[in-house]
This record gives C-alpha cells, structure tokens and sequence, in this order.
C-alpha cells in the first residue's frame, strides 16, 4: 500500500481500523478531535458503528457494554476527558475486558489548555480509577510508531483481556508524516477464540456473565490475584524499550519517550557533531516500564537526565529504577510550551559540567 | 458553479491582490500562504496573512508571528491567549481587508468544508474582481486520495464558503520521503481534478530539493517553490534551526 501523509490522529484512525475495530465511542476534545471525526468517516465504510456519546462517562461506560461482546472496541480523548473515563477503565479492568484507549495529552490540570504536555503519566501508569488494576501503556514517538503501536494495543488488550492505553502528547496527534499500512499484518499475540463474550448462547453453554461485582471477599481476593497474575505477565513478557547513540560511549544518559524524545535525539545528533558523549534510553512501554533495561543501560553513563513535558512523573519510575545509583537530573516543561533540542543539548553540557542533581521531596 | 473568471485572464492567479487559500487540512495552505507572503514581502510589497484557521489547534499561521513580525507582514489573528484558543473568532480586520485590500492579502482558512464555514461568514465582503479563490490539493492525504474524493470535497468547500473556487494548486507531497514521482503523480490528478471543475491548474508546489529535480520537466503549470516552514521541535538540522525560522507551536 503507497504511504499516505497522514497526521497522528488520522492515522491512529485508520490503524483501528485496520486492526478489525467497528466499533468507537467518544466526545470530541481537543486536540484530538480528527480521531474521532475520522472514525465517523471511515466505520460506516467497513460496516462499523460511529457513536458519539453524550459525555466521556458515557462514552467508557459505552466501551465497556460493547467490549462484553467480543468485539474490538475503541475510544479517544485528551486529559479532562479521560479523566472523566476512569470509573468505566476500571469497571473494564476489574470485568476482564479488552479496550484500547487512545489519550492524546494537552496540558492540565482541570481543563488547562490545548497544547502538548505528558503531564498524565502518573494517571495513565499508575491507575487513574479505583482499585487494584493496571493498564498497559504505549507510547510511541512518531506517527508510524503511533499507527503501529495501536493495531498491537487491540491485539494486546485481547490477549491480557485488559484495557491498553496508546499515550501520545498533543504533537502525536497533530503533526503529519509519512505512514505505511502493512498489507499482511500477523497479530503481535496469539489470539484464542472469545469463549467469555457476551454473545448470547441459546441454552447451548453456560452464561457468560459480564461483572466487576464480588461481594464475597475471599472470591474478590481470589479476583485480585488473578488480575495481578495477568500483570505480572505484562512485566515479564510487554516491556519494550530503545535506545540511540548507545554504541558508543558516553557520559549523559537521557531518558524520555513521545515526542520528547525526538527532541532529545535531534539534540545528541548536535552534541555528537560537537564531540559530546551522550545517548538516550526511550521507553515504549510505560507500563511495563522497563526498569532492568534502563538500568543496564545507564550504568554505562556518569549521571542520567530525564526529560519530560510535565514537572516531572516518569522520573520516578527513572528514580525506581536506578536505586541511587545514578545521580538524576531533570529537565521539564510545563502548560504546553516545548522543549527544544538547543534546551536540551545545554542541560547535557551543564550535568557534564558538575550541575548538582536534582533533589526532589516526596 | 462557474469559475469567477475564464482561464486566460487569470495566468498569474497566485499575484492577485487577495489570494483565499482552502482546501483538506494538511494540505499545505499554511505551508503556501506564509511563503507567498515571505516571497511578495522580499519584494517590497505590503502584505498581509489573515489566519482564519477557526478548527485546527496546532500549526497555524499565527504561531509564526515572531517571524511574520521580523519581515515586517502584517498577521491578522486572535491575540493574547484567544491565539491558542479553538474559537470561532473572527477579527473585524478580516472584513475590512477583503473589502478595502490593503497591500497585498493572503488568507489561510482552516481546513476541510467545517474550516471554509469561517470563510462562508465573511464571503460577501469579497471583491471577486480582485480575489482568487484557490484551493490546495495533496492526494497522499486521506480523503483526497482520488479525482472524485478532490471533487466532491471542493464542492462541500465551496458550499460551506459561499465561494467558488477559482483555481487549483497541487500540492502533493510526503515531506521528507517526497520524490519528483510522487509530485508528478499528484501533478496529473490535480490536473484532471482541475478539469473537472472547469477551473485553472494554477501552479504545482514543490519543496527545494525536489523543485530543482524537477526543474527540468516541462510542467502543465508554473512551479511554486517552497521553503518548508512549519516542522515540530525535532526537525531541520541545526544550521536550518539557527538561521531559518523556525516555525513551531510555542
């Protein structure tokens, strides 16, 4: 298939698509409103339904009826509105359903405003609804990773029978690049038939119950352990991560994911130019984060420098991982403004220079 | 409807006094319209960039501001923090410009038919003896893919602006992955498109290194060549960030 030029938001569209979904509820919010528009465009295409819901509430509650019947569901939002989504995410985790929800991240807290930001990493990878539940979080850092990383979301939520969350900041969505869709595309798990959906049996099994309710406490016990099995899963077999300018030595190790790390990549093409050792570590999967990676990673370097569009939430997953061993620097910003690669390079070059580490409390 | 003018008096479209850009969003028009205005200024000409993007958050004309203000253009679009805002404001100077002219004009609507509804409330302002109506096609978007898709979303344009259009520019692209191909394959579509509307095939736009490739070639219309401006944070090399304007959201 030719390469279409497509903005993030449009191509997430179409990768839903291409990943067998026909069904997508949401409300529109900015700044990913061309994903929901272009499912309404597309779905009546392939026999899908469009719906707008009247609310976000509305609109996981709208996801977690239909993905009770086995079929890929999907919804979007930005911050606010995912926010408003989380009782429904968790009644979905807690009932064992698949989803894939796609947050395009400006910039809060409460409505904030319409521009980038990374500032719902805590939400995203530390549950934003009540309950012992976890997502499984992809964060891709171009448009074609972003295309991708959506057809494998419905294959893993399938698989985990989990909700999965594709997070991308504003200029995911919004930038335009070049984007391929496989003709052939083989599903990133092993997918076994539904026996547990919803379908209507017509006496011919038991019913199939959809629920997140056990009053029982040692059954919801036995519940919560069989979802924290499913997670521990999730670390030992989803954990994706990369890396750049790691084959050669260097003193400055940066962790960022998204578009942040585009960024950071532009800036160590810069200090390699001026002689400067230093690489960078960027994880994909937020949840599993991938903490044995990055620390192998970052024992090859003095000091490490995470970079975020938030005042700082990945960092202390960065800070789990290395354990003391590294100092950590931090460089942010917040309300949407950018970081630029000239920022960056000038961090890399002061922590080389002896900047204190940061100290953070909490 | 009926194209505003016949073919031969309007040869250099893209120099009339007010030029309307429309078209897909990621079309280009933003692409097109500051460099026009970059290219008449460097002339001498007085000139103005109306940004009536009223849909489309990101990667408008206004945030290049700082630049436009450098070269001494005039912006006309929302101030303070109504510039970020995804509001249906439009500025009082809109109308005046498309009545009165003032120096050369060049306006940026948002994209698709939902963008030209902007358009559509200020349409009765335009002088059409003096406006060209032009909309911009790139077939590697979705939606615009073919001849048909072009059409039918010309024709939802030109409803939604109370406008027809007058004359087309193609504009196809794949940023950096583009190649002299890739251009003369959109060439000929907007070609057929452009008959299809019974309008002009204005002028075929080509990024620097992909003009001078196709330099050689005898094209069906003027190249326009551009000087890519609106690229995210982490593009150019750092030459192009230092001494080009680099033109992103902040």
């Amino acid at each position: 298939m030719a390469k279409k030029l497509m903005k993030g938001c449009e191509a997430i569209g179409e990768a839903a698509v291409k990943a067998g979904c026909k069904l997508f509820f949401g409300y529109p919010i900015t700044p990913q409103n061309e994903i929901p528009e272009y499912m309404a465009h597309r779905l009546p295409q392939v026999g899908g339904t469009f719906v707008q819901a009247e609310s976000e509430v509305a609109a996981s509650n709208m996801i977690y009826g239909a993905a009770g019947s086995g079929e890929r569901v999907f919804t979007s939002s930005s911050s606010p509105g995912i926010s408003l989504m989380q009782e429904g995410i968790s009644y979905i985790a807690g009932s064992e359903l698949p989803v894939v929800v796609v947050n395009i991240m400006r910039a809060g807290p409460g409505l904030g405003g319409i521009l980038p930001s990374q500032s719902d990493y805590f939400q995203a990878t530390k549950g934003g609804g009540h309950g012992d539940y976890r997502l499984l979080v992809l964060a891709p850092w171009s448009v074609q990773e972003a295309a991708d990383l959506v057809q494998d979301a419905f294959d893993l939520a399938d698989y985990y029978r989990n909700p999965v969350m594709v997070l991308g900041d504003g200029l995911i969505g919004q930038m335009m690049e070049p984007v391929e869709f496989k003709a052939e595309r083989v599903p990133c798990k092993p997918l076994p038939p539904k026996t547990w959906a919803a379908t209507g049996c017509g006496g011919d099994r038991p019913t199939n119950i959809i629920n997140s309710l056990f009053l029982d406490p040692e059954v919801l016990e036995r519940h919560n352990q069989k979802l924290k099995a499913k997670y521990d899963l999730m670390v030992r077999d989803e954990v994706r991560c990369t890396s750049y300018g790691t084959d050669r030595p260097y003193e400055v190790l940066i962790v960022a994911y998204g578009t942040v790390a585009r960024v950071c990549s532009t800036a160590l093409d810069d200090l390699r130019e001026d002689g400067v050792g230093a690489a960078l570590f960027r994880p994909i999967t937020l949840f599993p984060f991938p903490y044995a990676e990055l620390r192998a990673a970052a024992e090859k370097a003095a000091a490490v420098l995470v970079v975020e569009l938030s005042t700082g939430q990945m960092i202390e997953d960065v800070r789990l991982a290395l354990e003391g061993s590294r100092p950590i620097h931090f460089l942010g910003r917040q309300g949407g403004m950018l970081i630029s690669p000239e920022a960056v390079s000038e961090r890399v070059n002061a922590v080389r220079s002896g900047l204190p580490a940061e100290v953070r409390h909490g | 409807m009926d194209a505003m003018t016949t073919p031969e008096e309007r040869r250099d479209a893209l120099a009339a006094p007010v030029v309307i850009l429309v078209g897909h969003f990621g079309s280009g028009k933003s692409e097109i319209a500051l460099n026009l205005a970059l290219g008449f200024r460097a002339g001498g000409e007085d000139v103005s960039v109306v940004d009536l993007d009223v849909v489309k958050p990101y990667f408008r004309c206004r945030q290049a501001r700082e630049e436009l203000r450098a070269h001494g253009i005039r912006l006309v679009a929302p101030e303070g923090e109504n510039a970020h805002a995804d509001l249906p404001i439009i500025l009082p100077a809109v109308r005046h410009l498309l009545q009165h002219g003032d120096g050369r004009v060049l306006l940026d609507v948002g994209g698709d038919p939902v963008g030209a509804r902007a358009l559509g409330s200020v349409s009765d302002a335009v002088d059409r003896s003096a406006t060209e109506h032009l909309v911009v096609l790139n077939f590697s978007r979705p939606h615009t893919a073919t001849v048909g898709e072009a059409v039918e979303m010309v024709r939802a344009i030109e409803r939604a602006a109370r406008l027809p259009v007058t004359g087309v520019i193609s504009n196809t692209h794949l940023l950096s992955e583009t190649t002299p191909e890739v251009v003369l394959d959109g060439l000929a579509t907007a070609a057929q498109t452009a008959g299809r509307l019974r309008v002009p095939l204005v002028a075929a736009a080509a990024e620097g290194t992909t003009a001078r490739a196709l330099a050689g070639r005898a094209l069906p219309c003027p190249l326009l060549v551009l000087t890519r401006l609106i690229k995210p944070p982490f593009e150019g090399t750092r030459q192009q960030r230092k001494v080009g304007p680099l033109f992103v959201l902040n």
